[in-house]
């Protein structure tokens, strides 16, 4: 297998885009990402597009959109789709096709266009990312879900809703740090445990954004990422891991079986542990799944997640700093852009490029990112050298 | 009583009599002939032997709750789009739902009409029962035994 660099990075604005439509999103960051490489498009092998739902695009193949709006043909351009998870799945697909020499560059490209339906429908579109055949008729919807998990995990280990909101203040903070978040704004402890209900026992701040936006990311077969970066960033290790369909199948509603097995995958294949890893981003869709998946992915104990982010060891200076970038928290989630998304934040942290949110002397950073209620989930670790 | 009057969305599956069964008050699973494994949802197919015998049988729903939520900000389905008058307001009271565990691995989702929120607890005592709704659908519903 070749090894894969991470060589140029274009990050969108995220936001209620009610400027532009999902090609348009998606220019914004493939050009960026050429400028960020200093390569042109004629010069990239194939390429793949992460979009999760074609009910947002309001289209059957929305990548056919992508590819001829920014000029990418004949040349291939593979769709790939894992609900939230859709952005490190199509990463990973990128990474097989250089690590299997079938190309040498590859642009890899995350984009989702949520806001053009009425937030009751996108509810509904991401409620149906539960089983949509014996749960939906519940009334279902993403907060329910991660709701009843957060309910579960306070009943069993006392965490608090204290706790969870301190997981909101970390990512609102810095998310005001960085000029792609969607909500570029400070909340208070007090405001996000007042806000109003959304599925009890998650409030509003306890909740990610709709969002529109794109990210893009070029990866590199070894002998091209010379030619091509001073820093590149290499994919050391990926997991990529599955489970049931409904949750009510699930061996544990505490925490995400697909999360942990990705993570225990992409380790063993970066040959590096929970307490190597200096910088990660993780999937905070609701503030109890990034709780969550502290415990999930080692960052602590099962049933310490409460803790860690009351003894503030996830901000930049703490132990394991965590998504000091917002998070899909307050950075946004366009579902199909996130995974990407993730990895330009790990990129930036390993170049020394995150300026007044930069981790110190960053090595190796991770990303985890959970497609549904916990369906998939893929975890991917990244070295500077 | 067709499969979609539970699902809502879906007709066409071989476990359609489900609903049926629901609207006779009983809440069935399906066993697997061929290695005793139990399906709650029922499904037509094992994936644990590749068998596809199944027999069906009833649950007896009574168990412990596993969690529960209450969805305030519900799906466009649910929603109520416009208040019936001018200047008037429509007051949405939405309804809880929860997991209940009825025996080891068996879990069934169901509304909880009759429950409080605030005095809902992880591991309460209840049984799940079906019931027709008055638009003719028919679903489940958790309540105190």
């Amino acid at each position: 297998m070749k090894r894969v660099a991470i060589v140029g990075i274009g990050h969108g604005k995220f936001g209620v885009r009610s400027d532009a439509s999902l090609r348009e999103l998606t220019f914004e960051a493939v050009k960026a990402c050429l400028d960020d490489a200093g390569v042109s498009l004629k010069e990239v092998d194939s390429m793949v597009t992460g979009i999760a739902g074609d009910e947002f695009s309001l289209a059957l193949q929305p990548s056919a959109q992508v590819h001829d709006y920014i000029g990418f043909y004949p040349k291939p351009n593979f769709r790939v789709e894992g609900a939230c998870a859709t952005g490190s799945m199509a990463l990973r697909t990128g990474w097989m096709n250089v690590a299997s020499g079938l190309a040498d560059l590859v642009l890899v490209v995350g984009v989702e266009k949520m806001t053009e339906v009425p937030t009751s429908v996108a509810t509904e579109i991401m409620g149906r990312g539960g089983d949509s055949m014996w749960e939906y008729p519940f009334g279902t919807t993403f907060p329910g879900y991660y709701a009843m998990m957060a309910n579960a995990h306070m009943a069993e280990y006392g965490t608090t809703e204290e706790q969870m909101a301190m997981v909101a203040v970390k990512n609102h903070y810095y998310g005001h740090l960085n000029p792609f978040a969607h909500m570029q704004k400070e909340v208070t402890l007090e405001k996000a445990l007042t806000s109003f209900t959304v599925a009890h026992p998650l409030k509003l701040f306890d909740c990610s954004l709709i969002t529109d936006g794109a990210a893009a990311v070029l990866l590199a077969s070894e002998e091209r990422a010379k030619t091509i970066s001073t820093k590149p960033v290499w994919i050391a290790g990926l997991g990529l891991a599955t489970d049931t369909m409904r949750i009510t199948e699930r061996e544990s509603l505490t925490s995400i079986a697909a999360s942990r097995e990705a993570a225990r995958i992409a380790y063993q294949m970066a040959g590096v542990g929970p307490a190597d890893i200096d910088v990660a981003t993780v999937h905070d869709c609701f503030t109890i799944a990034e709780i969550v998946a502290y415990e999930d992915l080692g960052f602590c104990e099962k049933g310490e997640g409460g803790k860690l982010i009351e003894a503030k060891e996830t901000y930049v200076d703490g132990r394991t700093p965590v998504n000091v970038d917002g998070g899909l928290k307050s950075k946004g989630h366009p579902l199909g852009a996130t995974g990407v998304s993730m990895a330009i934040e790990i990129t930036k942290q390993l170049r020394g490029e995150a300026g007044q949110r930069q981790v110190k002397d960053a090595e190796i950073g991770l990303t985890h990112n959970v497609g549904g209620t916990g369906q998939v989930a893929a975890v991917h670790i990244f070295r500077r050298e | 009583m067709e499969f979609k009057d539970f699902s809502l969305a879906f007709s066409q599956t071989k476990v359609g009599r489900f609903a049926k069964d629901l609207a006779e008050g009983r809440i069935m699973m399906t066993v697997c002939r061929g290695c005793g494994k139990k399906y709650y949802p029922p499904r037509a197919d094992c994936s644990h032997c590749m068998g596809s015998e199944m027999e069906w049988k009833p649950i007896k729903g009574e168990g412990s709750l596993v969690t529960f939520t209450k969805i305030y900000v519900p799906p466009e389905h649910f929603a109520l789009r416009q208040p019936l008058m001018p200047f008037s307001t429509v007051q949405f009271e939405p309804c809880p739902i929860g997991i209940l565990e009825v025996e080891e691995g068996l879990r069934i989702m169901g509304w909880m009409p009759k429950m409080e929120i605030q005095k809902i607890r992880v591991g309460m005592k209840l049984k799940a029962s079906p019931q027709i709704l008055p638009d003719g659908k028919v679903t489940i519903v958790l309540e105190a035994m």
